[in-house]
Parts: structure tokens; C-alpha cells; sequence
């Protein structure tokens, strides 16, 4: 039987036409200049190792394969959007599959009930909270705070003043803390 | 003329982010006494504190030092045939997470905070400055003395700088 990881590749070798396997060597690159901050940022996001591996191959796979082969303008922009976008959607895909899950589900709710500032918990809010961020506050919440890229890099890669960066990063952490108020 | 006035605006716009930062810091004395009379604030309060701890019980949580490296294998493998098996690829197959330099030097910074106070010392011997600050101590002392002198009489000043 076959693990995810090594269906992604198999598909992946079928998937790509012989012409384009020979311009990937600068994604070796990216991908040491890259991917410990990478790692990090998806690890914080995710917190499952698997599922950290798998949207780190998706990311560099896209890059490999952006607009058939070529190199996009801003390297570092790319992963790291791509990056985001995609560890969030495995995150929101993972709620939806423990929220159909009713044993596991009846087991979170007692949890949050009977130990409020549970560090688990309040883990598992944030991440929850932050899915539900918009697209551009959700970005600033994840280079800035969890790949802990400073403002000015953060700018660059959203295409964004640094002031406009502040003020999005306050607004996310004023719902982020509504919502996980909320959920009390 | 730009370029001065550049720097000026510069240096006004940091001193005015400096005063404000200052006036509505959190531990600015009068936001304290608002927060202590205000269940609204405190309440609000709170809930960002949540959201500093969840994103800092985040941040503390490490992953295996092998994550990397996994990750990395797993990437190579679905690249094109033709790079799996350069020495940039290997490399990578074997990659650990890199410690900042501010990590890396941690351990070291007490010996390296005393070696720079040994050579700041050796630098101003160096350059005279002890010297020049013994050189300016005697010829207060000898202006104090005249000045004494002059106004007491040269019995009792030598009696007070003998």
C-alpha cells in the first residue's frame, strides 16, 4: 500500500512532461536558501510533521512547475505565499475532518471545558483563529509572527508599505483575539 | 539641502515615534491606573495576552532537527530525475537546521564581553587617555591650590593640600 507522500511523487513523476525536468537545479537552491525558515513557519502552522513534509513538497513542486518552468520574479514571495496558502489549507481540511469525527470532537469540547488555558488548547485556537483570518491578515500573521520575518520583508513579499504592514498585523491580532474569546 | 533635510525629518519622525511610544506604552503610568478602574480594558487586555501566549507557546514548541532533512528527501525525490543526484541535492538530503549567529554566540558572550572591556581598556592606554586625565586632575588641583593661596594666604591652603 502506498503512504500519501509517495502517491504525491508517483503522480508527480507522471504529471510532468520530460522538457521541463531540465531547468529544476535553482530549486535546490531556493530550497537552501529557503527552507529552514520555511520549516519553521510551516511547523508552527501545521504541528504534524507529515503534514509539514507534504506542504513543503507541494510548495517547491508549484515553483518548479510555475508557468511552465520559468523562474517567478520574486523567489522568496513565491515560497513563502505559497507556502502559507497551502499549510492553511491542510490545516482547515484537518479541522473539518476532526470536527466529523464525533468521538474526537466530544473529547476537544470537554478538554476546552475543563482546562481553559491549556496549552494545547490555546494552541489549537490560534491556528483555528488564524484559518479564519482574511487572505492579506492572514499572510502578516504568518511571516511575521510565525516565520518571524521583520516588517520590511514582510512588506516586500505582499507588495505592501511597511506602515500599511503594522497596521494589518495590529487589525488580525485584535480579531484573533475576539474569535479566540469567542470559543470560550 | 534635500539630503540635510532629509535626515532631519528622519531624526524629528524617530523622536516623535520615541515620545508616543513612551506616552502610550502599556506600562505607561497613566494607562495602569485607567486599566486597574476599567473591567472593558482589562477584559480586552486579556484577551490579547491569550493571543501573545498561544503565539509563544507556538513559537517554544521545537520540531525533531530531522524535519528538515525529511523534508527535503521528500521534495527531491518528486523533482526531475536529472537533480537527484547532484551534490546540491545531496547536500540538501542531509541538511539540519542552521542556529542563528546570536545563537550560536550565546554561549560565548560573557567571555566575548570581557575580552572587548580588555581590549577597550588596552585601547584608551593606548591612546593616552589615562594619562592625558591624571595630566588634567594635577592641573585642577594646582588652579584649586593657587586659588586657595590667594584668597586664604599660603599657611592654611598648605595645610588644606598637604
Amino acid at each position: 500500500m502506498l503512504t500519501r507522500a509517495q502517491s504525491y511523487k508517483l503522480l508527480w513523476d507522471f504529471a510532468i512532461p520530460e522538457s521541463l525536468n531540465t531547468s529544476q537545479k535553482w530549486v535546490l537552491s531556493a530550497m537552501q536558501s529557503y527552507g529552514d525558515q520555511l520549516i519553521t513557519m510551516l511547523w508552527r502552522i501545521l504541528g504534524n510533521e507529515q503534514d509539514v513534509c507534504d506542504a513543503y513538497q507541494d510548495t517547491f513542486l508549484h515553483l518548479a512547475h510555475f508557468e511552465n518552468g520559468s523562474k517567478p520574479d520574486n523567489i522568496k514571495a513565491y515560497v513563502f505565499r505559497s507556502a502559507g496558502n497551502t499549510a492553511i489549507s491542510i490545516l482547515r481540511r484537518r479541522m473539518i475532518e476532526k470536527k466529523n469525527l464525533p468521538q474526537i470532537a466530544a473529547r476537544n469540547k470537554e478538554n476546552s471545558e475543563t482546562v481553559d488555558l491549556d496549552s494545547n488548547t490555546l494552541q489549537l485556537q490560534l491556528r483555528n483563529a488564524i484559518t479564519k483570518l482574511p487572505d492579506l491578515l492572514r499572510d502578516i500573521v504568518t511571516l511575521h509572527d510565525l516565520a518571524e520575518l521583520p516588517y520590511i520583508q514582510v512588506a516586500k513579499i505582499l507588495g505592501i508599505t511597511e506602515g500599511s504592514a503594522r497596521v494589518y498585523r495590529h487589525k488580525a491580532v485584535q480579531l484573533l483575539a475576539v474569535w479566540m474569546n469567542k470559543e470560550e | 539641502m534635500k539630503n540635510k533635510n532629509t535626515i532631519c525629518c528622519k531624526d524629528i519622525r524617530s523622536r516623535i515615534g520615541k515620545f508616543i511610544s513612551s506616552l502610550i506604552s502599556i506600562d505607561a503610568a497613566w494607562i495602569q491606573n485607567h486599566i486597574e478602574n476599567c473591567p472593558k480594558c482589562q477584559r480586552r487586555l486579556a484577551s490579547l495576552g491569550k493571543v501573545y501566549l498561544a503565539m509563544s507557546l507556538l513559537k517554544s514548541r521545537p520540531h525533531d532537527l530531522d524535519l528538515l532533512k525529511n523534508a527535503n528527501m521528500q521534495t527531491i525525490d518528486s523533482l526531475a530525475h536529472s537533480v537527484r543526484h547532484i551534490p546540491k541535492a545531496e547536500k540538501l538530503r542531509n541538511a539540519r537546521p542552521q542556529l542563528k549567529f546570536y545563537e550560536l554566540i550565546s554561549p560565548l558572550k560573557n567571555s566575548i564581553g570581557n575580552t572587548a572591556a580588555c581590549f577597550a581598556i588596552l585601547f584608551l592606554l593606548k591612546t593616552g587617555i589615562f594619562h592625558s586625565m591624571n595630566k588634567f586632575q594635577s592641573d585642577g588641583e594646582k588652579a584649586v591650590h593657587k586659588y586657595f593661596e590667594k584668597n586664604l594666604g599660603s599657611d592654611l591652603s598648605d595645610e588644606i593640600f598637604s
